[in-house]
């Protein structure tokens, strides 16, 4: 008899963690626990034995009969939380019902990852006019009409020559300049023009980032400083950076900071042509001929400024080929 | 430029390593491009800095080197000429003030022929050809010295030479064979009849050295910078002489290349040098003076460098240590240093031979100055996340308008006319936008061309235009839509209105206008402003928001508790006749009562519009007959329409 009662108490535990289904549960219980079932047959049969031994399988049952209903509701629980009440098949693989999402574009994802850079320095954003003067694109930043540096910035002319398409956004500095009062630090990215014949490599319109500062006791270091906290936080700091003399007729010391090639690891290769090196930006300290223009004196109260094209580096990271691709609408988004 | 290594060694003793070399002269400004070989032998091409006219040379080089590495020159060998206001046989006059200096001196009895190896070898190697071995010579030297120099047959150019500024369309044929019709402001040589050379830049076809040619007359000059590269440029003439001219040419270098030159035809026995030549040169240029602070070296470059290497460091550099106190130093600049003008060029100087590589990179240490952002920064950015979040793809466009939109380049806004671009690199660039429409409606028919499905396409750029002789600037958002099926302006409108939303501006209002190239055309009106414009071109939805008209205008950003008492919500349906704008139809029903918190559109079928209304009280559930009274107000109102 104890036997029987073990039995069944094992036979009904062990098919109920079997069970995926409500109904086979329905059909377990009247099997077990229902008016005919299992339990009542046990009852019915202890009738027959001692009453010591009545006593005890009457224990027996009883904590059978418990377990069996314990396990079953666990099993509706557990039922239900899985929801496998209902479903039979599923199938998560499915596709879901497609769902439109917007993207910026590759040089606006650049130029946002720059401010954010450049805001936990210090500086603020401005922008300025595309149709600028020649005043204040060439000549009150140190570069007067036969300057020799003219010739690297054939501009493109809306009236000859005194009105130009910005060159660089080395205006917008000059109009900071002759307007903001220092201390300050800003970045400007935006549209330039060019005299350029269009090619893959080669466009009349290109963006241009560029930064600069004007406080007294500015130094070459904290430009040096600047230039690289940027150039890590953006590039990675495993990139190496290489600060060197370079000569630009806005500021006076110059200096270049190139990337080290990450295709040849500065063995020398097409992307870099051979240099191991590819220059990245152009800076220095702003000349003293142009804080003197705008009325300031230059042992009182240094700046410094740098520039950089953002296109190649936006072709870079998102490996585009073709610069007329930046801006003709070639550029496929996920749909 | 390109400097073969065994060349520069003649001047100067290299470091062992090329690297070394190169890399040196890369930190100190002179980058290398990069390396080949000619002849066996190596030779380096270095970018050079634009303000160093005295390094487009070896000897430029060889002393750029010689600082660096702090090793001495080499001895050059020069044959020096007595200096005479005259040559013999020949006169030259001198007529404009654009000439700084000029020595020149008759060679009889020269011996024309080919170059020797060593010559030719040298020039192919830097990238010249070789044409015999007068003009090579001259080109040698110029390239050692860095000062451009030309030899005239003597016997052609006549006694009576001129240096003049050049009548308008005068002519010359270059010895390539090239005519060039000449300006006014050109600086020529020249004699009775003919111009002989373009000065500083390139000499006549006639006048040249040929194989017939007895006697040589040599020039070597020095002009005015400007004039010579004006000239240069105006005649697309950047030969290695107008290189060089266009650049601050040190007019004492005259004398250096031409007593080189001498040197070197004397030793090769190629022609008699007469006694003395001669040398003008009006207003001879001294060393001057540069004054340096240390305190303001150390708090320019932000590092202090010791006294006396720095001393020792502007030694190397031909520098004159002048008068020095505590607290500054007087200099004298070499004269071939023509840009060294000021302090901070001097500055330069220090810390390129201290080693731009060792000033220390210092994280912005002075006072944060206040952020002054200006609003339109932020609204950009902000206004392209909205677009975004509506599935919205940013595109940048060109602000030239392609010649196939040109007709759709109009004012939307204004009376005002284009901007054009006066010299055309290609005919696409002509036109500057007045609208973003041609370049956004190019971007979706791209898309349909690509069989896409929809197109959600938008811009934030600036419109350029002309009025009242000014030039304006406008900053816009462009908005495109266009979907294969279910077309239809309102899933358009539904973007627009949520942007709307986004920009918290719910005044924004919309009027029909007519605009003849434009489908089913509208402005956005705020506060009685046209804020914007939109409409259909074939399949394609768009409208163009004026971003500066907007700023300021946004509600302050809030968020709404849920009532704590439900609404009661009905569909209404009312006939509407024809001819009635819906909008104001359901702003009538919004203001009919103050109970009624929410109006939508759900269904029309002909003239019966049913519009789905939430009746709502804060303080209790509303009953049946307090929202029938509120229907008969809305029905009423809808009828005074």
């Amino acid at each position: 008899m104890r036997e029987d009662i073990l039995n069944i108490k094992n036979q009904s535990i062990a098919r109920i963690t079997e069970i995926g289904s409500q109904t086979e549960l329905s059909e377990l219980k009247v099997e077990f626990l229902g008016r005919k079932g299992k339990i009542n047959k046990l009852i019915k049969d202890i009738k027959r034995l001692s009453d010591e031994d009545k006593k005890e399988a009457g224990r027996a049952i009883n904590d059978t009969k418990a377990a069996i209903e314990q396990a079953i509701q666990s099993k509706i629980e557990e039922l239900e939380t899985h929801k496998l009440l209902h479903v039979k098949w599923f199938d998560p693989t499915v596709p879901g019902i497609p769902y439109k999402i917007g993207h910026l574009h590759p040089t606006t994802i650049v130029v946002n990852e720059m401010f954010d850079i450049f805001k936990h320095l210090g500086f603020s954003i401005i922008e300025g006019p595309e149709i600028e003067s020649d005043l204040y694109n060439f000549e009150k930043l140190n570069l007067p009409k036969d300057h020799p540096a003219r010739s690297l910035q054939d501009a493109l002319y809306v009236e000859d020559p005194e009105v130009v398409l910005r060159t660089h956004t080395s205006s917008v500095e000059v109009r900071a300049l002759s307007t903001i009062k220092p201390p300050f630090r800003l970045v400007v990215a935006g549209k330039c023009y060019r005299y350029e014949k269009v090619n893959a490599s080669n466009n009349a319109i290109f963006y241009q980032f560029q930064g600069f500062s004007l406080q007294s006791g500015l130094s070459m270091a904290d430009l040096k400083g600047t230039l690289f906290y940027f150039a890590k936080s953006f590039f990675g700091e495993k990139r190496e950076f290489r600060f060197r003399c370079k000569y630009y007729p806005e500021v006076e010391p110059g200096a270049g900071l190139d990337i080290n090639c990450a295709f040849c690891n500065k063995k020398g290769c097409q992307v870099c042509k051979g240099r191991g090196w590819i220059e990245m930006l152009g800076s220095g300290m702003i000349h003293p001929n142009i804080l003197q223009g705008m009325g300031y004196d230059p042992k009182k109260i240094s700046g410094f400024a740098f520039g950089m094209g953002l296109d190649r580096i936006v072709m870079d990271r998102f490996g585009i080929k073709d610069i007329r691709s930046l801006y003709n609408g070639d550029i496929q988004y996920d749909l | 430029m390109r400097i073969p290594i065994n060349w520069l060694e003649e001047h100067v003793k290299l470091p062992g390593k090329l690297s070394e070399l190169t890399n040196r002269l890369t930190y100190a400004g002179h980058m290398l491009d990069k390396i080949d070989k000619v002849n066996e032998n190596t030779v380096i091409d270095l970018e050079l800095r634009g303000n160093r006219a005295d390094c487009y040379s070896i000897m430029g080089i060889a002393k750029e080197v010689s600082a660096l590495f702090k090793t001495p020159l080499k001895n050059v060998d020069l044959l020096k000429i007595k200096s005479a206001q005259k040559i013999k046989d020949i006169n030259i006059t001198v007529k404009s003030r654009y000439l700084q200096r000029v020595m020149s001196v008759k060679i009889t009895d020269a011996k024309i022929g080919k170059s020797p190896g060593w010559l030719k070898d040298r020039l192919m190697e830097y990238g010249i050809t070789s044409i015999n071995n007068i003009v090579d010579l001259t080109n040698y030297v110029m390239v050692e010295t860095g000062q451009p120099m030309h030899a005239f047959d003597f016997d052609k150019v006549g006694s009576d030479l001129e240096i003049r500024t050049a009548e308008k369309n005068e002519k010359i044929v270059t010895f390539l064979g090239d005519e060039i019709v000449l300006d006014k402001d050109d600086l020529v040589w020249a004699n009775k009849g003919s111009i002989l050379s373009v000065a500083g830049a390139i000499g006549g076809k006639n006048h040249s050295i040929s194989d017939d040619t007895k006697n040589v007359l040599l020039e070597a000059a020095s002009y005015d910078q400007a004039n010579i590269r004006r000239t240069v440029h105006r005649h697309n003439l950047l030969t290695d002489a107008g290189l060089r001219h266009e650049k601050d040419l040190d007019p004492n270098l005259v004398e250096l290349g031409f007593c080189r030159f001498l040197y070197l035809l004397d030793k090769n026995g190629w022609g008699d040098i007469a006694e003395s030549a001669l040398d003008f040169y009006p207003k001879p240029i001294h060393p001057w003076k540069v004054s340096l602070n240390y305190d303001y070296l150390k708090s320019f470059s932000g590092v202090d460098i010791n006294k006396e290497n720095l001393k020792a460091d502007l030694k190397w550099l031909n520098f004159i240590t002048q008068e020095e106190t505590a607290e500054k130093i007087d200099v004298l600049c070499p004269t071939y240093r023509t840009d060294v003008k000021l302090e901070e060029d001097l500055i330069e100087e220090i810390i390129r031979l201290y080693g731009y590589e060792k000033i220390p990179a210092s994280v912005l240490s002075l006072e944060t100055p206040e952020n002054i952002t200006p609003d339109y920064v932020n609204q950009e950015i902000e206004l392209k996340n909205h677009m975004i979040h509506m599935g919205y793809d940013e595109v940048i466009s060109s602000p030239f308008v392609i010649p196939d939109y040109q007709k759709l380049n109009f004012s939307l806004s204004e009376k005002a006319s284009p901007v054009t671009i006066i010299n055309r690199p290609s005919p696409e660039i002509e036109e500057m936008r007045m609208t973003l429409i041609p370049s956004l409606l190019g971007f979706v028919k791209k898309i349909i061309n690509e069989r896409g499905e929809e197109a959600r396409i938008f811009e934030i750029g600036k419109i350029y235009f002309q009025k009242n002789d000014k030039y304006i600037e406008k900053r816009v958002l462009g908005i495109s839509y266009w979907k294969k099926s279910k077309k239809g302006f309102r899933k358009f409108k539904g973007y627009l209105d949520s942007l709307i939303k986004l920009m918290r501006l719910a005044d924004i209002k919309f009027k029909a206008i007519k605009i003849p190239q434009i489908y089913n055309s509208y402005n956005l009106i705020l506060n009685n402003e046209i804020v914007g414009v939109g409409g259909q071109i074939d399949d394609i939805y768009f409208a163009e928001i004026y971003l500066d008209a907007l700023l300021g205008k946004s509600e302050k950003q809030k968020v709404n508790l849920w009532q704590k008492y439900p609404p009661q919500i009905e569909d209404l349906t009312i006939k509407i006749p024809k001819q009635v704008e819906i909008g104001k139809v359901i702003q009538s029903i919004k203001s009919a009562n103050k109970m009624i918190s929410k109006v939508t559109f759900t269904d029309r079928y002909k003239d019966n519009y049913t519009f789905r209304i939430y009746y709502q009280h804060s303080d209790k559930t509303l009953g049946d007959k307090e929202v029938e009274e509120i229907r008969k107000v809305i029905v009423s109102a809808v009828k005074k329409q």
